[in-house]
């Protein structure tokens, strides 16, 4: 592989080509915001939080799905990139119906800690409050739209690692919904092997156990990056 | 220099963001120092005063709130959203994916808990339901947010001493915050 040399926030770096700004960055102990990323699964780019500045590059553009380039002279740290991420967190908020007080995720949600991250004590933009479905159809697992950020999270781990493609997303806009099957009950699904990957690669409360209580939720999405790693192991 | 005056109030909440200000417990006393607590909802009915600082629990949900929520902002120096509802709605809120009808109907004629002669209040003594649930800051300027349902004593504590003491409290901090 061909080295190159790149700057990020004034420290130089050298490193492999074909590799994504926000890879070299997590090697590099530069944290950068994310929220459509997990590790070991394809980047979409889908949440807008990894935004950098690139000089010479008139638009930011996403670390996760932007690949290095020789010369390149990267920011992740600018007043732009942060008034970018509290606004993207905020519609976040407002799109759906985040009630915290009451959601089987509080205190163990990615969203929560992005909130605190992004410093946010309240949000600008009028709440749309739609009318969301809760699917509970399945004998395990609930998907909860009111929670839904549409990372894609789910649908990416259920195609590229249990292979079993049971979700889709539909729609556009505020109406893009996250489908099982052909936009069927998810217990009625012929494709979900009820192997649960979904659930722990979800960021909110959108998708959870039946078996947890409020509280008591403690997803590890860790574990399908860990578990990507390990399928490549030639024992 | 004179003592500040607040008040506080509760609209459209559960009373909780009043617990947790009780919550911060003697230093209450701090406060009392700086400031004198001139109405809150434990005390009287009397109509809301001219203040310094106004903390407002609860979101706009009646015809009474928004009326209350208005004269409040012409009264007060500076307003707090105190918690998730006066916030965002919160739990409040959660009526807002429905059309008001219904959610009577539901509560108060359908519900299993109801005997058969359920009915809709209509009193001219209640207060009335608006079609939605509204944060403040929709309705009026809010020039602070208490996150939290309920926020932490410790919040609101900070945010009182701070205006107290002329300073510009910063929340941003993730201990002084509380997210749900
Ligand atoms: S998903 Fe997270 S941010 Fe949304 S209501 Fe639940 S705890 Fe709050
Ligand atoms: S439980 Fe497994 S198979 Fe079913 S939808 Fe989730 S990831 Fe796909
Ligand atoms: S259900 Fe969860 S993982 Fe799937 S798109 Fe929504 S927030 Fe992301
Ligand atoms: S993490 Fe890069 S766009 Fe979501």
């Amino acid at each position: 592989m061909a080295k190159l040399t790149l700057q990020i926030d004034g420290k130089t770096i050298e490193t492999e080509s074909g590799r994504t700004i926000l890879e070299v960055c997590k090697e590099n102990d530069i944290h950068i915001l994310t929220m459509c990323h997990l590790k070991g699964i394809t980047d979409v780019g889908a949440c807008r939080l990894c935004l950098v500045e690139i000089e010479g590059v008139s638009k930011l553009l996403s670390a996760c799905t932007t690949k290095i380039a020789d010369k390149m002279v990267v920011r992740t740290d600018t007043e732009k990139i942060k008034r970018y991420q509290r606004i993207t967190t905020e519609l976040f908020a407002a799109e759906r119906n985040h009630v915290c007080s009451v959601c089987i995720a509080n205190g163990h949600c990615e969203l929560q800690k992005l909130a605190y991250d992004v410093k946010m004590d309240h949000i600008r933009y009028p709440y749309l409050f739609p009318q969301c479905e809760v699917d509970t159809s399945h004998p395990l697992y609930v998907l909860d739209h009111n929670r839904c950020i549409v990372c894609t999270r789910c649908v990416r781990v259920c195609a590229e690692v249990e292979g079993a493609y049971n979700w889709d997303v539909m729609n556009r806009g505020t109406n893009v919904r996250v489908i099982s099957d052909f936009n069927t009950p998810w217990g009625e699904s012929v494709t979900c092997t009820d192997c649960g990957k979904c659930v722990e690669a979800c960021p909110t409360g959108a998708l959870w156990p039946k078996a947890v209580v409020q509280g008591q939720l403690n997803k590890a999405p860790q574990m399908i990056s860990e578990l990507i790693e390990k399928r490549k192991m030639k024992l | 220099m004179s003592k500040k005056k607040i008040a506080t109030v509760w609209l459209g909440g559960c009373s909780g963001c009043h617990m947790s200000l009780l919550d911060i417990d003697e230093r209450i006393l701090e406060v009392a120092q700086l400031a004198d607590i001139v109405k809150c909802p434990i005390v009287d009915g009397k109509e809301f005063p001219e203040v310094d600082i106004a903390l407002v629990e609860g979101a706009i949900t009646s015809d009474e709130h928004l009326k209350e929520i208005l004269h409040i902002r012409k009264q007060s120096k500076i307003l707090i959203s105190l918690g998730d509802c006066a916030i965002m709605t919160n739990v409040t809120g959660m009526r807002n994916y429905f059309n008001l009808k219904d959610v009577l109907e539901t509560s108060y004629v359908g519900s299993i808990s109801n005997d058969d002669a359920g009915e809709m209040p209509n009193h001219w003594a209640l207060l009335k339901l608006k079609d939605k649930v509204y944060p403040l800051q929709e309705i009026v300027e809010v020039d602070y947010s208490i996150p939290g349902c309920p926020p932490s004593a410790d919040a609101i504590f900070y945010v009182l001493s701070e205006l107290l003491n002329d300073r510009i409290p910063d929340l941003s901090e993730a201990k002084k915050m509380k997210h749900g």
